[in-house]
């Protein structure tokens, strides 16, 4: 029998930590902007995006689960529901820099040279009014959906009814498709027009397989620490682990499926006006960190997670989710920063402030959120399976 | 209550009787089929001899539309070739118990269509000679090098994984003991069913079916590498690759449901094909269909958004141009109907995915012309070239192919078990036991107080 209600629910942790990572984040913040107002705008849009991701891709996992119906994922659920409380907190720190600083983005500003040779529909599309106007539309849509999930698995656990998975797997239809078109345009917006003469098709989807890489990367992280610290540990074993690994190996090998088609083209066309995306960041200091990239996102777990044991292996995993959540920020800083800062690479306090500060952020949301609700969707209709799962 | 704890489930019984019946006996309708199919087959030549006395004159190919259809036509069969292998390798992959009777047809149809997927290029050719060129000259930096390496070790790897879940049913059929012994005595390569030959089998099946999935992504990839190479306006785009790959499964899901109807309906199977299966494939399609659309949209949009005045110049052909009719029937196709017919759960019937896969069929086939002609008949340093038309040659060329692959299909299931046979067998004696099994972990005490 499964037990019920409250010793399954989170105690609020002594969370010292994560106030004491937050308040480093705040610091770093305010002592870049004054300090260095374009690094202090640079780092907030970098760690609101990562954010922002997070929780889109909390949402997506769960959404993808209801879709296929899958079962075996049921048991940590709660997870991915409650890192979806960072979307949110992204937002609101990208809604700021667009509207408190859009001249981060060069055609904001008619004057300046870049923004003088935009014509016909880049013109239209890339102006301010209609960018803020599409910027709140694509964060509404995806904040109600995923709000509309997390709420009808929640209520399942007050009065067990299935007709609460048949809501969860029509809302996550919805967010499904309309994800999938809004945050291939997102990226586009938010990260491409940060140089608004270079282009890419795949950008899009560039960016969602390393959001959801990313995102797995945390997920795994806060299933094994959960499961570590609370009931949770009864419920998730190896089997779940070990699928948890497949995907991360999955999707990293998909990232760098995409990330080559999108190089190798650029690279062997060599057309002047694609091409200058990549040569900036291969020039100089930037070149390492290229290069590390490429390592943190794909060699590091390909490698690491080609045995059967090491996925099943918790202290392993924990390690690969380090490494490729280190590479996701890596990634996101090889798209914004060279559009921002040019010639040599910027690191320093500033950056590894706002880092931690994320952490602390991502952490304080997500416990808040998982402590509102069971730690288990006790009346799944599928935890059974999901409990009973084997590979 | 009680019988219900005694017969934990229904017995299902069965000799697969009627499985064997397409292959032990022949009916009219057969010798009918093969002579429609053979006609065309005839006028292929016909026209393929024409070509090759004549030269490439003789079609509707121009300077600069070097390919026309053949290369639409090269593009759409690999596509389809998709159909088996990943299919099949993902639904085994994954254990999804309603794979075990479609797996073999969608096998069948990657080793055959890849044949013409191939001959295609061959006959784009001039001087068909001239195609050992490519090895015999070889150009590592090019990508047409990189599709004959591609292809070649996915039609290998196809072979060995059509014919590896074959050996059992060959087996069968040597025992049985009615026609072409001698066959089937050489291909059984000895099996006599033992545990160990099993364990090997079900290993060497599941080696294949991972490295299969990894090889047939790269065939489509390196497909689409051959136009997003090029700087060809349209062409040099980077999602090329995944929506090339994208489309290819899309084409090759309806391509499987067409032939699983047609088999169902020839060889009264459908106890063997049941609606699950066409309800099952029917949702991976419209899954199929979104992804399509998506990937359509970002290409097309993020060009616009681009605004480079070539690019614009030939979407623009694409959008209200020459070429609007076909590029809106393809959405059509693609997307509107089948997401129509699809989207509601009680059309995914056998019917209305049938319904929907004829025009998924048609609709990538455009896809891939509208990708191969406009670019090429609109180059950078050239005046535009107006249309291009096939002509007839091309036209009974392209018909004979597809006439082809189809006979060949044809021929491939009066000769062997289109149903995996020992497959459905397994499935029948050990997944459900397995599933009885485990779901009785679940249920605390069963029936007990029954």
């Amino acid at each position: 029998m499964v037990p019920n209600d409250s010793e399954f629910r989170l105690r609020v942790a002594s969370s010292r930590w994560i106030q004491v990572c937050m308040a480093i984040g705040l610091i770093a913040l305010v002592g870049a902007g004054i300090a260095d107002p374009s690094r202090f705008w640079s780092n907030l849009l970098l760690i609101s995006y990562l954010l922002l991701g997070m929780g889109l891709a909390g949402t997506f996992f769960v959404a993808l689960q209801y879709m296929s119906g899958a079962s075996w994922s049921v048991a940590f659920r709660r997870i991915p529901e409650a890192l979806s409380s960072a979307l949110p907190v992204g937002a609101i720190g990208m809604l700021v820099v667009f509207f408190f600083h859009p001249s981060l983005y060069p055609w904001s500003q008619a004057a300046s040279a870049e923004g003088e040779g935009l014509t016909g529909f880049k013109a239209a599309w890339l102006s301010l009014p209609f960018f803020w106007v599409r910027s709140v539309i694509y964060i509404a849509l995806w904040f109600l959906l995923s709000k509309l999930i997390v709420r009808s698995s929640r209520e399942q656990d007050l009065d067990d009814s299935p007709r609460h998975t048949r809501s969860s797997i029509r809302y996550s239809a919805m967010f499904l498709v309309a994800f999938g078109f809004t945050f291939w345009l997102a990226s586009m917006d938010w990260i491409m027009s940060l140089e608004p003469h270079w282009y890419s098709t795949m950008f899009g989807l560039y960016n969602f397989s390393g959001l959801f890489l990313g995102g797995l990367a945390a997920i795994i992280l806060l299933v094994l620490w959960i499961s570590k610290t609370t009931g949770l540990r009864d419920f998730v074993n190896e089997e779940h682990l070990h699928d948890l690994g497949k995907l991360l190996f999955a999707f990293s090998t998909f990232w760098m499926y995409i990330w080559f088609c999108q190089y190798m083209l650029i690279w062997y066309a060599n057309i002047t006006e694609e091409s200058i995306y990549y040569i900036q960041r291969l020039h100089g200091f930037w070149e390492p960190i290229f290069l590390l990239n490429i390592f943190l996102n794909w060699i590091i777990p390909f490698i690491v997670l080609l045995p059967v044991s090491s996925k099943r292996s918790r202290s392993t995993l924990a390690k690969v989710a380090i490494v490729v959540l280190a590479g996701r920020w890596v990634d996101l800083y090889l798209m914004i920063f060279p559009a921002l800062h040019g010639q040599t690479p910027v690191f320093g306090l500033w950056e590894i402030g706002s880092i931690v500060g994320a952490c602390g952020l991502l952490l304080f949301f997500f416990q808040r959120a998982l402590g509102q609700a069971s730690l288990v969707p006790l009346n799944d209709p599928r935890l059974q399976d999901s409990l009973h799962y084997h590979n | 209550m009680a019988q219900l704890a005694e017969t934990p489930y229904p017995p299902l019984s069965g000799n697969d009787e009627v499985l064997f019946h397409p292959i032990e006996r022949t009916t009219r309708g057969f010798y009918i089929t093969v002579a429609i199919l053979l006609f065309f087959t005839v006028m292929m030549v016909v026209a393929y001899i024409t070509q090759l006395r004549e030269g490439l004159g003789v079609t509707g190919l121009t300077i600069p539309v070097y390919w026309g259809i053949y290369i639409t036509n090269f593009v759409f069969f690999i596509g389809i070739s998709h159909a088996g292998t990943l299919i099949s390798a993902i639904l085994r992959i994954c254990h999804a118990e309603w794979r075990r009777s479609i797996t073999r047809a969608a096998e069948v149809i990657t080793v055959m269509v890849l044949l013409f997927g191939a001959g295609s290029v061959i006959t784009d050719l001039g001087r068909p000679d001239r195609a050992l060129n490519v090895i015999l000259h070889a150009n590592f930096r090019s990508p047409l090098l990189w599709d004959v390496c591609s292809i070649t070790v996915y039609m290998t790897g196809s072979v060995i994984y059509l014919y590896l879940p074959l050996i059992p049913d060959i087996a069968m059929l040597r025992d049985r003991g009615k026609k072409w012994q001698w066959l089937y005595r050489l291909l059984a390569f000895g099996w006599s069913g033992t545990e160990r030959q099993h364990r090997l089998l079900e290993k060497g099946i599941a080696v294949m079916a991972i490295l299969v999935i990894p090889i047939a992504i790269s065939v489509h990839t390196v497909v689409s590498w051959v136009f997003a190479m090029t700087v060809q306006p349209m062409w040099h785009s980077t999602i090329f690759g995944p929506y090339f790959v994208v489309g290819a499964i899309f084409s090759g899901i309806a391509a499987l449901l067409i032939a699983l109807a047609i088999i169902r309906k020839v060889y009264h199977l459908e106890e063997y094909l049941k609606e699950i299966h066409f309800r099952n494939l029917g949702q991976l399609l419209l899954v199929m269909s979104l992804l399509w659309f998506y990937f359509t949209f970002a290409e097309h949009l993020t060009t616009f958004y681009g605004n480079e005045p070539e690019e614009m110049h030939i979407l623009m052909l694409k959008l209200y141009g020459p070429y609007s009719l076909l590029f809106w029937a393809m959405v059509i196709f693609c997307f509107i109907i089948p997401v129509g017919i699809l989207g509601i759960p009680k059309w995914r019937n056998v019917t209305g995915t049938i319904t929907a896969s004829a025009f998924i069929v048609v609709g990538m086939w455009l896809e891939r012309f509208i990708i191969v002609v406009p670019s090429l008949a609109n180059p950078r340093l050239m005046p535009s070239q107006g249309i291009y038309l096939p002509s007839w040659v091309e036209i009974f060329i392209s018909l004979g192919f597809f006439s082809t692959f189809i006979l060949f299909y044809v021929l491939f299931t009066k000769f062997f078990p289109i149903v995996s046979i020992w497959e459905v067998k397994e499935g029948r004696e050990k997944s459900l036991q397995e599933v009885h099994e485990r779901v009785r972990t679940y249920i605390p005490h069963p029936l007990k107080e029954g």
